[in-house]
C-alpha cells in the first residue's frame, strides 16, 4: 500500500510537472493583432505569419484583421473594437499615418503596445516601433539601378501609388534625388501617381504609353498593384526597349523579369514584418521586453525608431532562388532582435 | 417631445386643411417612428452586450460616443438643407475644407484655438452660401449645384495644401478629443453636439427663419406666394449647412489630434442621410426631427459598433445601412402617404 501510494504520488507528481512545463511552452496568454490599413494583395503573407508566429513562439492567439476599406475611421473603429473584446498588442500598417496616432497613443494608455509594420506613423509617435522597408532608401537605389539599365541617359517615369500616402512623397524624392544625380543626363518626363489600384492604374498607365512611349527610356513603378499593371502593359505593347524596375513579387512582374521586360524586381518581405512584429509585441504585451532607448534605431523622416525589414532586388539569375533568401532574412532578423532592439528581464 | 420634431407650418393662411392634416399624419408617424428606433436601440444594445461583454465597457461606449458624435452633426448638416427640400452632397468636402483651414489657422499662422475655429466655421458657411446662392439664383437642383462643388472644394483643398496633413497642432486640440467627462464613458464632443441639437430644435420651432425655411420645403410656390423670402430661405439653409459640417471637421481634428485631408468627403455622404431619413426627416423636405436624426445617427453607430464587437464580418455593415435607408424611406413613403390619400379618396 505504501509503495502504491508512493507510486501514485510520483505519477501525480510527473503529470503536473509535465502539465506545468507544457503551460510554460505556450509562452504567452496575448492576444495580438496584425491589420493592415485595407484590403491589399500585399499582405495577404500576413495571414500566414499570424498563424506561423501564434504556433513558433507560443502565443495564445494572433489574428489577422482587415478593414473592409482603406479609410483610416474603419481602422481605429476596429482597433477600438478589438481593444474592447481584449487584444493585448497591435501591428498595424498606418491607415493614415498622422491620423492613426491618436489611437496609438490611447492604446498606450490602456497598456496596449502598437508596432507600424510595413509602414510607419508620423513622429511625435507612441508606436513602439516601426518595421518596414525603407522607402527612401529602397526607391533611391531602384532608381540608380534603373538609371545604369538605360546607360546613364534618357528619360525616366516613375509610377507611384496614392498621393496623400506619405510614402509616396517620399518616393517622389527618392526618384528626384537620383535624377539630379544624372546632372541632366536623365530627366524625370512625369510622375504618375494613384496608379496602385487596377482599374485606375490600368487607364493612366496604357494612356501614359499610347501617349509617350517613344519618349520614354525608363519605367519605375514604385507600388505594388502598379508594377503589375505596369509589367502587363510593357507586355502588351511588346516592348523590351523601355528599361522597366518594378516593386513587387507578382507573377506577372516575376514573368516580366524572366521574359525581359523588366530589368529586375525589388521584393519586399512583408511575411518577416508581420512574422517578427507578433514575436516582438507579444514580448512587449507580456511586460516582460522594453524597447531600448539606445538600440541603433536608424532616422528616417518619418520615424526616429525605424529598423528596415530589408529588401532583395530580383534579377533574371534569381528568380529560382528569392523566396529562399527572403526566408534566411527573416531567420537572420528574427533570431537577432530581441538581442539588438529590447531589453529583457 | 413635440420640440423634437417640428412640422411645417410657416404662414397658416397659406396652409390648407389639406396640409395641416398631413402635417399632423406626419407627425404621428414620426412619434412613432422615434418609439420604433428607441426600441430597436436598446434590442441592438441587448443583443450585442449578450454575445459580446465588451460592447458596454466603459472604452467601448467612450468611443462609442465620440463616433456618435460626429455622425450626429454629419447628419445635422444634411438635415438643414433637406428642411427646405433641397440637399447637400458637399457635406463632406465642406468638412474637410474645414478641418484644414482650421489646423491651418492654429498650426502655421499660430491664432488661438478659439479664433482658428470661428475663422474655420466662417469658411464653412461662406462654402455653404456660395452653395446657396447658386442654387437660388439659377433655380438648378441642389443636387447637381452640390455635386458639382463637392469636387470644386475638395479639389481646391488639395491644390492649396498639397495634400499635406498638419499634425503639429497644439495638444489641447487633441487632449479635448480624447477627454472623458469626469472621467467616465462620455465624450465631451457629445455634449457639445447635444447642444446643437437643442439650438437646432429650438430654431425650428420657435424661430421666423427657421418655420419659414420648412414653409419653403414643404411647398415652394405656396410659400413664395405667401411672401416668404424663399431664396434667401434656401441660402440661409446652406450656410447653416456648411457652418455644421465644418463643425464636423473640426470635431474630427479633435478625434484624431490633426487637420488631415483624407478625411471627410464622400465618406459622410451616406451618414449625412442616414441620421435624419431614418430619424423621420421628409426628402421632400417640409418636415425634420431633430431627435429623430439624433436617434437615426445611434442606430447607426450601435449597429457598426456592435458588428465589430461581434466579429461579424464588416463587410456586412455597408449592407445592413443600405438596407436602414431604403426601410426608412420606404417606411416613410407608404406611412406618410397612402393613410393620407385613403382618408382624401373618403373626402
Amino acid at each position: 500500500m505504501h509503495f502504491l501510494n508512493r507510486a501514485v504520488r510520483t505519477t501525480a507528481l510527473a503529470t503536473l510537472s509535465f502539465a506545468m512545463l507544457s503551460g510554460a511552452a505556450l509562452a504567452s496568454d496575448n492576444k495580438i493583432i496584425l491589420m493592415p490599413g485595407g484590403p491589399h494583395p500585399y499582405f495577404a503573407p500576413w495571414e500566414r505569419a499570424a498563424a506561423d508566429a501564434k504556433k513558433d513562439f507560443g502565443i495564445a492567439d494572433v489574428e489577422y484583421k482587415v478593414p473592409t476599406d482603406w479609410k483610416l475611421e474603419l481602422q481605429t473603429e476596429l482597433m477600438e473594437s478589438l481593444a474592447s473584446q481584449g487584444a493585448k498588442g497591435f501591428g498595424i500598417f498606418p491607415g493614415d499615418p498622422v491620423g492613426v496616432n491618436s489611437t496609438i497613443t490611447e492604446m498606450k494608455g490602456a497598456g496596449i503596445p502598437v508596432a507600424a509594420l510595413g509602414g510607419c506613423t508620423v513622429d511625435p509617435t507612441d508606436a513602439v516601433f516601426c518595421f518596414a522597408t525603407d522607402p527612401y532608401k529602397t526607391t533611391y537605389t531602384m532608381t540608380k539601378a534603373l538609371i545604369a539599365a538605360m546607360g546613364g541617359k534618357g528619360n525616366l517615369v516613375h509610377l507611384t501609388g496614392l498621393l496623400i500616402d506619405t510614402n509616396t512623397t517620399l518616393r517622389e524624392q527618392a526618384v528626384q534625388k537620383a535624377v539630379d544625380e544624372t546632372n541632366g543626363a536623365v530627366k524625370l518626363l512625369q510622375t504618375v501617381a494613384d496608379t496602385d489600384a487596377e482599374e485606375a492604374g490600368d487607364q493612366k498607365i496604357n494612356a501614359l504609353l499610347a501617349a509617350q512611349k517613344n519618349q520614354i527610356d525608363g519605367i519605375i513603378g514604385t507600388a505594388h498593384i502598379t508594377s503589375e499593371v505596369a509589367a502587363k502593359a510593357l507586355r502588351a505593347i511588346g516592348d523590351k526597349r523601355i528599361k522597366y524596375i518594378a516593386f513587387d513579387d507578382s507573377p506577372a512582374v516575376l514573368d516580366a523579369v524572366k521574359d525581359g521586360f523588366a530589368v529586375a524586381t525589388f521584393v519586399q518581405n512583408p511575411y518577416g514584418q508581420a512574422y517578427i512584429g507578433a514575436f516582438a509585441l507579444d514580448l512587449l504585451a507580456s511586460g516582460k521586453c522594453t524597447m531600448k532607448a539606445d538600440a541603433p534605431w536608424i532616422k528616417t523622416p518619418q520615424t526616429a525608431h525605424f529598423i528596415d525589414s530589408g529588401v532583395l532586388e530580383v534579377t533574371p539569375d534569381k528568380l529560382g532562388t528569392y523566396k529562399d533568401d527572403l526566408k534566411k532574412l527573416t531567420t537572420d532578423i528574427q533570431s537577432k532582435f530581441k538581442a539588438t532592439y529590447m531589453d529583457c528581464k | 417631445m413635440r420640440a423634437w420634431f417640428v412640422a411645417a407650418s410657416g404662414d397658416l393662411s397659406v396652409m390648407t386643411e389639406q396640409a395641416l392634416q398631413q402635417s399632423s399624419y406626419r407627425s404621428s408617424f414620426v412619434m412613432g417612428q422615434q418609439a420604433a428606433l428607441l426600441v430597436i436601440l436598446i434590442a441592438l444594445g441587448a443583443l450585442f452586450t449578450a454575445k459580446s461583454p465588451g460592447f458596454l465597457s466603459s472604452f467601448n461606449l467612450f468611443t462609442l460616443g465620440r463616433s456618435l458624435a460626429i455622425d450626429i452633426v454629419i447628419g445635422f448638416s444634411q438635415m438643414v438643407v433637406l428642411a427646405t427640400g433641397g440637399m447637400n452632397l458637399s457635406v463632406g468636402s465642406i468638412g474637410v475644407c474645414v478641418a484644414m483651414a482650421g489646423g491651418y489657422f492654429m498650426q502655421v499662422v499660430g491664432l488661438p484655438i478659439p479664433l482658428a475655429c470661428a475663422l474655420a466655421l466662417a469658411l464653412g458657411g461662406a462654402l455653404g452660401w456660395l452653395n446657396g446662392l447658386a442654387i437660388a439664383k439659377s433655380g438648378i437642383n441642389s443636387f447637381v449645384v452640390t455635386l458639382a462643388s463637392a469636387n470644386l472644394f475638395s479639389g481646391a483643398m488639395l491644390i492649396a495644401t498639397k495634400a499635406t496633413p498638419l499634425n503639429a497642432l497644439p495638444r489641447s486640440v487633441g487632449a479635448f478629443g480624447q477627454m472623458r467627462v469626469g472621467g467616465g464613458w462620455v465624450s465631451p464632443m457629445l455634449l457639445v453636439t447635444l447642444l446643437i441639437g437643442a439650438a437646432l430644435a429650438i430654431f425650428y420651432r420657435f424661430s421666423v427663419v427657421g418655420r419659414q425655411s420648412l414653409a419653403t420645403g414643404a411647398n415652394l410656390r405656396a410659400a413664395e406666394m405667401s411672401g416668404v423670402p424663399v431664396g434667401r430661405r434656401i441660402i440661409a439653409a446652406h450656410v447653416l449647412s456648411g457652418v455644421l459640417a465644418g463643425i464636423a471637421g473640426l470635431l474630427t481634428v479633435a478625434r484624431v489630434g490633426a487637420a488631415m485631408p483624407a478625411v471627410g468627403g464622400q465618406d459622410w455622404l451616406l451618414p449625412s442621410f442616414l441620421g435624419p431619413v431614418v430619424g423621420g426627416a421628409s426628402l421632400a423636405g417640409g418636415f425634420i426631427s431633430v431627435g429623430g436624426a439624433i436617434l437615426g445617427a445611434a442606430l447607426v453607430t450601435t449597429i457598426r459598433s456592435g458588428l465589430l464587437v461581434m466579429g461579424i464580418g464588416n463587410f456586412w455593415l455597408d449592407l445592413f445601412l443600405g438596407l436602414f435607408l431604403l426601410a426608412a424611406v420606404l417606411a416613410q413613403h407608404y406611412r406618410g402617404n397612402v393613410p393620407w390619400r385613403r382618408r382624401s379618396r373618403e373626402g
